[in-house]
Protein backbone atom coordinates (compact mmCIF):
# COMPACT_ATOMS: atom_id res chain seq x y z
CA UNK A 1 0.00 0.00 0.00
CA UNK A 2 1.71 3.60 -1.32
CA UNK A 3 -0.28 5.68 0.32
CA UNK A 4 -3.47 5.59 -2.05
CA UNK A 5 -6.49 4.11 -1.35
CA UNK A 6 -8.46 1.36 -2.60
CA UNK A 7 -11.93 1.67 -1.16
CA UNK A 8 -13.18 1.82 -4.85
CA UNK A 9 -11.95 -1.86 -5.46
CA UNK A 10 -13.05 -3.26 -2.38
CA UNK A 11 -16.91 -1.94 -3.07
CA UNK A 12 -16.73 -2.77 -6.27
CA UNK A 13 -16.18 -6.41 -4.79
CA UNK A 14 -18.93 -6.35 -2.27
CA UNK A 15 -21.07 -5.14 -5.90
CA UNK A 16 -20.06 -7.75 -8.07
CA UNK A 17 -20.74 -10.40 -4.38
CA UNK A 18 -24.17 -9.17 -4.00
CA UNK A 19 -25.16 -9.39 -7.50
CA UNK A 20 -24.05 -12.82 -7.48
CA UNK A 21 -25.61 -13.85 -4.76
CA UNK A 22 -28.72 -12.12 -5.92
CA UNK A 23 -28.65 -14.21 -9.02
CA UNK A 24 -28.10 -17.39 -7.58
CA UNK A 25 -31.15 -16.49 -4.95
CA UNK A 26 -33.57 -15.84 -7.23
CA UNK A 27 -32.45 -18.77 -9.71
CA UNK A 28 -32.41 -21.02 -6.46
CA UNK A 29 -35.85 -19.58 -5.29
CA UNK A 30 -37.35 -20.13 -9.57
CA UNK A 31 -36.36 -24.02 -8.89
CA UNK A 32 -37.48 -24.35 -5.76
CA UNK A 33 -40.88 -23.28 -7.22
CA UNK A 34 -41.14 -25.18 -10.67
CA UNK A 35 -39.74 -28.74 -9.31
CA UNK A 36 -42.37 -29.14 -6.46
CA UNK A 37 -44.70 -31.07 -7.74
CA UNK A 38 -48.60 -30.66 -6.41
CA UNK A 39 -49.61 -33.25 -3.78
CA UNK A 40 -52.22 -33.85 -6.39
CA UNK A 41 -50.80 -34.16 -9.14
CA UNK A 42 -51.51 -37.14 -11.79
CA UNK A 43 -49.02 -38.96 -12.75
CA UNK A 44 -48.21 -39.69 -16.70
CA UNK A 45 -45.18 -41.67 -17.64
CA UNK A 46 -43.70 -40.16 -20.93
CA UNK A 47 -42.22 -42.65 -23.15
CA UNK A 48 -39.22 -41.29 -25.74
CA UNK A 49 -38.58 -44.13 -28.21
CA UNK A 50 -37.19 -43.55 -32.19
CA UNK A 51 -38.83 -41.58 -33.21
CA UNK A 52 -42.61 -40.96 -31.09
CA UNK A 53 -43.90 -40.22 -28.02
CA UNK A 54 -45.73 -43.12 -25.51
CA UNK A 55 -48.28 -41.69 -22.64
CA UNK A 56 -49.15 -43.46 -20.37
CA UNK A 57 -51.83 -42.00 -17.33
CA UNK A 58 -52.45 -43.87 -14.08
CA UNK A 59 -55.65 -45.74 -15.04
CA UNK A 60 -53.34 -47.61 -17.61
CA UNK A 61 -54.68 -45.95 -20.67
CA UNK A 62 -51.98 -45.48 -23.45
CA UNK A 63 -51.78 -42.77 -26.04
CA UNK A 64 -49.47 -42.79 -28.68
CA UNK A 65 -48.54 -39.29 -30.64
CA UNK A 66 -50.84 -37.70 -28.74
CA UNK A 67 -52.00 -36.51 -24.90
CA UNK A 68 -55.09 -35.34 -23.59
CA UNK A 69 -55.29 -33.74 -20.59
CA UNK A 70 -57.75 -31.61 -18.52
CA UNK A 71 -57.51 -27.88 -17.92
CA UNK A 72 -57.25 -26.81 -14.48
CA UNK A 73 -55.18 -30.12 -13.29
CA UNK A 74 -51.95 -30.42 -12.32
CA UNK A 75 -50.24 -33.22 -14.18
CA UNK A 76 -46.52 -34.63 -13.35
CA UNK A 77 -44.61 -36.10 -16.25
CA UNK A 78 -42.17 -39.08 -15.71
CA UNK A 79 -39.92 -39.10 -18.38
CA UNK A 80 -38.06 -42.47 -19.80
CA UNK A 81 -36.48 -43.75 -23.23
CA UNK A 82 -35.91 -46.93 -24.58
CA UNK A 83 -33.17 -46.21 -26.60
CA UNK A 84 -31.11 -43.34 -26.67
CA UNK A 85 -31.37 -39.67 -25.58
CA UNK A 86 -34.87 -37.71 -26.12
CA UNK A 87 -35.99 -34.78 -24.66
CA UNK A 88 -39.96 -34.22 -23.86
CA UNK A 89 -40.71 -30.66 -24.94
CA UNK A 90 -44.13 -28.49 -24.80
CA UNK A 91 -43.01 -25.51 -26.05
CA UNK A 92 -46.09 -23.17 -25.05
CA UNK A 93 -45.98 -24.43 -21.42
CA UNK A 94 -42.35 -24.17 -21.26
CA UNK A 95 -42.02 -28.14 -20.27
CA UNK A 96 -38.78 -29.10 -21.07
CA UNK A 97 -37.14 -32.19 -20.13
CA UNK A 98 -34.45 -34.94 -21.34
CA UNK A 99 -35.79 -38.73 -21.90
CA UNK A 100 -32.94 -40.31 -21.21
CA UNK A 101 -32.21 -44.35 -20.95
CA UNK A 102 -32.17 -45.85 -17.49
CA UNK A 103 -33.52 -42.74 -15.88
CA UNK A 104 -36.64 -41.84 -14.68
CA UNK A 105 -36.96 -37.20 -15.03
CA UNK A 106 -39.90 -35.87 -13.69
CA UNK A 107 -41.37 -32.22 -14.47
CA UNK A 108 -44.92 -31.23 -13.80
CA UNK A 109 -47.46 -28.79 -15.23
CA UNK A 110 -51.12 -27.72 -14.72
CA UNK A 111 -52.08 -26.12 -18.12
CA UNK A 112 -54.84 -23.24 -17.86
CA UNK A 113 -56.36 -22.74 -20.94
CA UNK A 114 -58.57 -25.23 -23.57
CA UNK A 115 -56.52 -25.94 -26.68
CA UNK A 116 -53.92 -27.54 -28.52
CA UNK A 117 -50.44 -27.72 -28.45
CA UNK A 118 -46.89 -29.21 -30.07
CA UNK A 119 -45.47 -31.75 -28.34
CA UNK A 120 -41.84 -32.14 -30.02
CA UNK A 121 -38.50 -33.63 -28.89
CA UNK A 122 -35.25 -31.64 -28.51
CA UNK A 123 -32.97 -33.75 -28.57
CA UNK A 124 -31.11 -35.10 -31.90
CA UNK A 125 -32.18 -38.67 -31.88
CA UNK A 126 -31.57 -39.55 -35.43
CA UNK A 127 -32.84 -39.84 -38.84
CA UNK A 128 -36.43 -38.59 -38.41
CA UNK A 129 -36.04 -36.56 -34.84
CA UNK A 130 -37.42 -33.86 -36.65
CA UNK A 131 -40.68 -35.60 -36.99
CA UNK A 132 -41.09 -37.09 -33.74
CA UNK A 133 -43.92 -35.14 -32.70
CA UNK A 134 -46.70 -35.14 -30.90
CA UNK A 135 -50.17 -32.88 -30.00
CA UNK A 136 -51.46 -32.20 -26.32
CA UNK A 137 -55.11 -31.38 -26.08
CA UNK A 138 -55.85 -29.43 -22.81
CA UNK A 139 -59.70 -29.79 -22.73
CA UNK A 140 -62.76 -29.36 -20.57
CA UNK A 141 -62.88 -31.63 -17.49
CA UNK A 142 -64.80 -34.95 -18.30
CA UNK A 143 -66.51 -35.05 -14.52
CA UNK B 1 -3.17 -15.68 4.64
CA UNK B 2 -4.82 -14.40 1.70
CA UNK B 3 -4.06 -17.38 -0.53
CA UNK B 4 -5.97 -19.58 2.04
CA UNK B 5 -8.84 -16.55 1.67
CA UNK B 6 -9.10 -17.01 -1.65
CA UNK B 7 -8.48 -20.55 -2.21
CA UNK B 8 -11.67 -20.94 0.41
CA UNK B 9 -13.52 -18.19 -1.58
CA UNK B 10 -13.37 -20.30 -4.78
CA UNK B 11 -13.98 -23.73 -2.75
CA UNK B 12 -16.75 -22.07 -1.63
CA UNK B 13 -18.46 -20.81 -4.75
CA UNK B 14 -17.46 -23.73 -6.97
CA UNK B 15 -18.16 -26.35 -4.69
CA UNK B 16 -19.58 -25.62 -1.28
CA UNK B 17 -22.77 -23.04 -2.81
CA UNK B 18 -23.65 -25.89 -5.92
CA UNK B 19 -23.56 -28.73 -2.96
CA UNK B 20 -25.95 -26.68 -0.49
CA UNK B 21 -28.43 -25.37 -3.74
CA UNK B 22 -28.76 -29.40 -4.89
CA UNK B 23 -29.47 -30.46 -1.42
CA UNK B 24 -32.08 -27.83 -0.64
CA UNK B 25 -33.26 -27.14 -3.84
CA UNK B 26 -35.37 -29.87 -4.30
CA UNK B 27 -37.05 -31.04 -0.90
CA UNK B 28 -40.07 -33.34 -0.60
CA UNK B 29 -42.94 -31.10 0.23
CA UNK B 30 -45.51 -30.59 -1.96
CA UNK B 31 -45.44 -27.39 -4.29
CA UNK B 32 -48.18 -25.12 -5.41
CA UNK B 33 -50.16 -24.54 -8.83
CA UNK B 34 -48.29 -22.03 -10.29
CA UNK B 35 -47.87 -21.12 -14.00
CA UNK B 36 -44.80 -22.25 -14.71
CA UNK B 37 -44.85 -20.05 -18.34
CA UNK B 38 -44.54 -16.95 -15.49
CA UNK B 39 -41.95 -18.24 -13.21
CA UNK B 40 -39.41 -18.86 -15.87
CA UNK B 41 -39.79 -15.83 -17.86
CA UNK B 42 -39.64 -13.85 -14.84
CA UNK B 43 -36.51 -14.98 -14.43
CA UNK B 44 -35.32 -14.31 -17.56
CA UNK B 45 -35.83 -11.19 -17.70
CA UNK B 46 -34.17 -10.32 -14.46
CA UNK B 47 -31.41 -12.21 -15.52
CA UNK B 48 -31.49 -10.29 -18.91
CA UNK B 49 -31.44 -6.95 -16.74
CA UNK B 50 -28.91 -7.91 -14.66
CA UNK B 51 -26.53 -8.74 -17.27
CA UNK B 52 -26.72 -5.72 -19.12
CA UNK B 53 -26.68 -3.77 -16.69
CA UNK B 54 -23.25 -5.84 -15.02
CA UNK B 55 -22.11 -5.48 -19.43
CA UNK B 56 -22.75 -1.74 -19.79
CA UNK B 57 -20.63 -1.10 -16.21
CA UNK B 58 -17.70 -3.10 -16.99
CA UNK B 59 -17.43 -2.44 -20.53
CA UNK B 60 -18.16 1.52 -19.49
CA UNK B 61 -15.49 1.28 -17.07
CA UNK B 62 -12.97 -0.18 -19.40
CA UNK B 63 -13.66 2.10 -21.87
CA UNK B 64 -13.39 4.92 -19.43
CA UNK B 65 -10.11 3.38 -18.06
CA UNK B 66 -8.55 3.13 -21.52
CA UNK B 67 -9.51 6.82 -22.45
CA UNK B 68 -8.45 8.17 -18.63
CA UNK B 69 -4.76 5.95 -18.37
CA UNK B 70 -4.06 6.00 -22.09
CA UNK B 71 -6.11 7.04 -24.70
CA UNK B 72 -6.03 10.60 -23.29
CA UNK B 73 -1.93 11.11 -23.04
CA UNK B 74 -0.96 13.68 -25.68
CA UNK B 75 1.73 11.23 -26.86
CA UNK B 76 -0.47 8.03 -27.12
CA UNK B 77 0.00 6.36 -30.64
CA UNK B 78 -1.68 3.39 -31.99
CA UNK B 79 0.25 0.38 -32.18
CA UNK B 80 1.60 -1.28 -35.32
CA UNK B 81 -1.24 -3.89 -35.23
CA UNK B 82 -3.73 -0.32 -36.27
CA UNK B 83 -0.84 0.87 -38.50
CA UNK B 84 1.60 3.81 -38.16
CA UNK B 85 0.84 6.09 -40.75
CA UNK B 86 -1.51 8.94 -38.93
Amino acid sequence: MSGHSNWPEWIYVAVVIALMAWVGAEAWETERLIEHVPADAKTIIVTGQQWFWTFEHEDGTKEIGELHVEVGKAYKFEVVSTDVNHSFNIHDYVVLMDAIPGRVNTVWFAPDKVGEHDIQCREYCGLIHYNMRGTLYVTEPLH
Amino acid sequence: MKFIFGFLLIMAVLVALPAVDFVFAAGDEPGEYLDRRVVIWNLFYKMMTVAFIVGSVVSGTIIWQVWRFRESHPKAKPTSYEGTDW
